[in-house]
């Protein structure tokens, strides 16, 4: 049979976030002065890394068609506990091992409710997202606390060669991710489960377990952002994560408008991340009302995602 | 096979699955009962029977999806019950399924080698490896499907191959085939055929589940007939005629009580002339009169809802017109079907025909609500929709404690009389029953006919979908059967029998011949 080639039409369904996103570069490069300066892109790099890297967490879950919002809670926490921690004289090394020990928690107890006790994963992560956030209140008090040590700080707040730490992190776990996605034999099983697990079942792959690892690497993920996010930062503001929550859940979204037309995929969260924050960062160069950003953002994505959608719709069958 | 000695099954060498006294039972049902079966190497063999008879099920015990209640199962000799999925498939036995689940958007190598890909020395997935092994596996059967391309994009003939070469990547010496034909066309029906010999003078054995006598004549050694989960006949297919066969697969008559009787047929309702299903189906003719009920038979995967579907303007339809008393009207959306008075009780009626938490009352009205009980834009009368629907509980003897019962809580039967409350509220008068009787116990089932003769009798035509036979037979004045998407024979009821009908329904051809022929 003839390999069919794309029509245009194809190509916008199929990469309608990835035009998006390059008119949004193209009209603001026009438009405003400082937007297209070195300084300024390097500032949307910086700072869209923690909400890209809790979003590679999200994609893993998001593949296996689940759902994990806990991270909304447990950046939160991994922030007050490496602050708190630090503030109370405790090594880096021994906090950084409880910054990961709290995401592996979280991520195995996610699993456990949603894989072994089948709840809905969407209830259940929401659930863990409020007990985060309730531990993080009851460990700070309610009292953002600031990292003094500039030698901790360094581990984000510097320069590798020209480029910024922060940006080698998210590119590195990008290059892991994606790796793990599309050559091992696991990341394909998880993507084959999130489409038809019988089948996946039915050549004796043992899919709950597979499912089960997902939720725990994703926990994991989540917790590396929020130590990310906190050092980037300086300290530990309360309720870090829920700042988070939207605009992860938004550049997964934006993700799968991005390349596969309707999947969660790696490249396209990474490109969703960046995108939310060139709007953001246009918007104000642009000297929009800061009421009005978010507005902005709203519509954007709503075109975006609906231009892929317009090919998944086409599958639905009509019920009635 | 190196074996435990005690799990040897006597001398017999060359059976290679024998399942002994095998019984499973479903919440109500008893799927099969102390069951024997046994195949021998490099037959082909044809497992047989009327749906729900057990086909399906025995293999998926065999396979190890099911665990039985009762019984052994040997494969070459090795007593399987300690072993898994991946356990059988290492004694070389692989099944395709039915449904065939495979993964729409991944691509055909991948689903192909989907549990054993190929990996590099670093671990990793080697995708050039891959692509050839799929392609090698596929090549056996068909040269007409590129490994790249996505699964989603292939047609159901090239999904059902694609299927069958991932079974071949465990490199299987016994093959079970779950209606295999059901969505080739006709061209890669012989493809697949050609396939099949080729494997047996490789020494491959298979299991052959089909209701396509032609077929089973043509390919199969032996042959199996299951009914009500237990095994009639195991015996050579030469010394089986087919008209013989379909006595073995029906059993005695099971005399069922349906209200027959005379209802005076008139005009011509409905006319469906050279209708293109879009979904499946082909050159669709046929007409409904007021007062009829016409019975549409088929196996599964003929076609018979998606005609339905498609009549109603459910599934998009490729070409054809439809009349109503001779007028042309366009069914392009459900909405319009129901405008011209068209009805559809559909087979999955709790997804598709009631909101399973809301009363009886909110079903019922549902579709009327709007045309008839309706007072100024939006407001509901209620008094007058109270009023039609305790009318309608009374003349339907809709087993229901109140009107305001939540309908997930009565039977089947009576939710199937919910809905056709519905649509009689709507002032509907072609009906379209799709497997209105599925899953729903006797009692319920001869109320659903009482109605449907009811209906009849008030003036409506009705098209009555079903796979069974005998109330097809007992309740219809005409039968068409499909077989393939198209319209094979049309068999008036008073002038036919079960075995022939059965005998068209598994795409035999010219019966009266065949008989004779004995």
């Amino acid at each position: 049979m003839q390999k069919q080639s794309m029509t245009s039409k194809d190509i916008i369904n199929n990469y309608g976030a990835t035009f998006g996103f390059i008119i949004a570069i193209v009209v603001f490069s026009i438009t405003s002065r400082g937007f297209f300066s070195g300084l300024n892109l390097q500032n949307i790099l910086v700072q869209s890394t923690s909400l890209g890297i809790c979003a590679f967490g999200l994609t893993f879950v998001l593949i296996t068609g689940e759902i994990d919002l806990s991270y909304g809670g447990v950046i939160g926490l991994v922030g007050a506990v490496l602050a708190g921690m630090l503030k109370d004289g405790h090594s880096i090394g021994l906090v950084t091992l409880v910054c990961l020990a709290i995401g592996l928690g979280t991520g195995v107890f996610n699993a456990i409710l949603i894989v072994v006790l089948k709840l809905p994963s969407f209830l259940a992560t929401v659930a863990v997202m409020f007990l985060c956030m309730g531990a993080e209140r009851v460990y700070n008090q309610g009292i953002t606390t600031w990292i003094r040590d500039q030698g901790v700080l360094s581990i984000v707040q510097t320069n590798i060669g020209p480029v910024p730490a922060l940006v080698l992190y998210l590119f590195a776990l990008f290059a892991i991710c994606w790796f793990l996605q599309t050559q091992t034999k696991a990341g394909q099983y998880v993507r084959a489960l999130g489409e038809n697990i019988n089948a996946v079942k039915e050549v004796g792959i043992r899919a709950d377990l597979l499912k089960f690892l997902v939720f725990v690497v994703a926990g994991l993920i989540f917790a590396f952002a929020g130590y990310i996010e906190t050092l980037r930062i300086g300290g530990a503001v309360m309720y870090a994560g829920k700042q988070l929550l939207l605009s992860v859940l938004a550049a997964c979204f934006l993700g799968t408008a991005t390349f596969k037309a309707g999947k969660a995929n790696f490249p396209g969260t990474l490109i969703g991340a960046f995108f939310l924050y060139t709007l953001l960062s246009g918007f104000t160069a642009l000297g929009m009302k800061f009421y009005l950003v978010p507005v902005a953002q709203g519509l954007i994505l709503i075109i975006s995602v609906a231009i892929s959608s317009v090919r998944r719709g086409k599958i639905e069958q009509v019920q009635f | 096979m190196n074996s435990p000695m005690g799990d040897r099954v006597g001398n017999q060498e060359d059976i290679v699955i024998k399942a002994e006294r095998v019984s499973k039972s479903f919440p109500g049902v008893r799927a099969l009962k102390e069951m024997d079966f046994e195949v021998i190497r490099g037959e082909v063999h044809a497992l047989v029977g009327e749906n729900g008879a057990g086909k399906s099920t025995l293999m998926k015990i065999i396979v190890r999806e099911y665990i039985e209640d009762e019984g052994n199962i040997f494969i070459e000799g090795n007593n399987v019950k300690d072993l898994g999925i991946r356990g059988v498939q290492k004694l070389g036995l692989s099944l395709i399924h039915q449904d065939l689940n495979l993964i729409p958007m991944l691509t055909v190598a991948q689903n192909i080698c989907l549990g054993r890909e190929p990996v590099t020395r670093f671990g990793t997935i080697d995708w050039k490896a891959m692509g050839l092994k799929a392609a090698d596996f596929l090549g056996q059967i068909t040269s007409e499907i590129n490994v790249e391309d996505r699964v989603e994009g292939l047609s159901n003939s090239q999904q059902q191959l694609m299927a069958i070469a991932r079974a071949l990547v465990t490199s299987p010496r016994i093959l079970i085939l779950d209606e295999p034909t059901a969505r080739l066309d006709q061209k890669t029906s012989d493809s697949f055929f050609l396939f099949l010999e080729r494997a047996k003078q490789k020494g491959l054995t298979v299991v052959y589940i089909s209701h396509r006598l032609e077929e089973i004549y043509r390919i199969c050694d032996r042959v199996t007939v299951l009914r009500d989960g237990t095994k009639i006949i195991t015996a050579p297919i030469n010394e089986i005629p087919q008209t013989e066969l379909v006595k073995y697969m029906l059993g005695r008559e099971i005399e069922q009580q349906v209200p027959k009787e005379s209802v005076p047929i008139g005009e011509v309702k409905l006319s469906v002339r050279d209708l293109y299903p879009k979904e499946k189906g082909k050159d669709i003719n046929f007409d409904l009169k007021s007062g009829e009920i016409l019975g549409i038979v088929g196996s599964i995967g003929a076609g018979k809802s998606e005609v339905a579907r498609a009549i109603f303007g459910a599934d998009p339809k490729q070409s054809g017109t439809i009349r109503i008393s001779g007028k042309e009207v366009k069914t392009n959306a459900p909405h319009d079907a129901i405008d011209h008075g068209f009805a559809l009780i559909p087979e999955e009626r709790r997804d598709q025909g009631l909101v399973g938490n809301e009363s009886v009352r909110k079903n019922m009205t549902m579709a009327a609500l709007k045309k008839k009980f309706c007072v100024g834009p939006s407001w509901i009368d209620q008094d007058k929709e109270t009023a039609a629907v305790k009318t309608s509980i009374k003349t339907l003897g809709i087993a229901t404690p109140s009107p305001e019962q939540e309908v997930q809580f009565l039977s089947g039967g009576t939710q199937q009389k919910v809905v056709v409350a519905k649509w009689l509220m709507s002032d509907s008068d072609i009906y379209i029953f799709d497997e209105p009787t599925k899953g729903i116990d006797v009692g319920g089932k001869y109320d659903i006919y009482k109605l449907i003769v009811d209906l009849a009798r008030q003036g409506a035509g009705i098209i009555f979908i079903s796979n069974e036979l005998t109330e097809v037979l007992s309740l219809c004045d005409r039968i068409l059967v499909m077989f393939n998407g198209q319209i094979i024979k049309e068999l008036e009821t008073q002038a036919s029998n079960r075995e022939e009908l059965l005998f068209y329904v598994m795409g035999g051809r010219d019966y009266a011949k065949t008989v004779n022929d004995l």
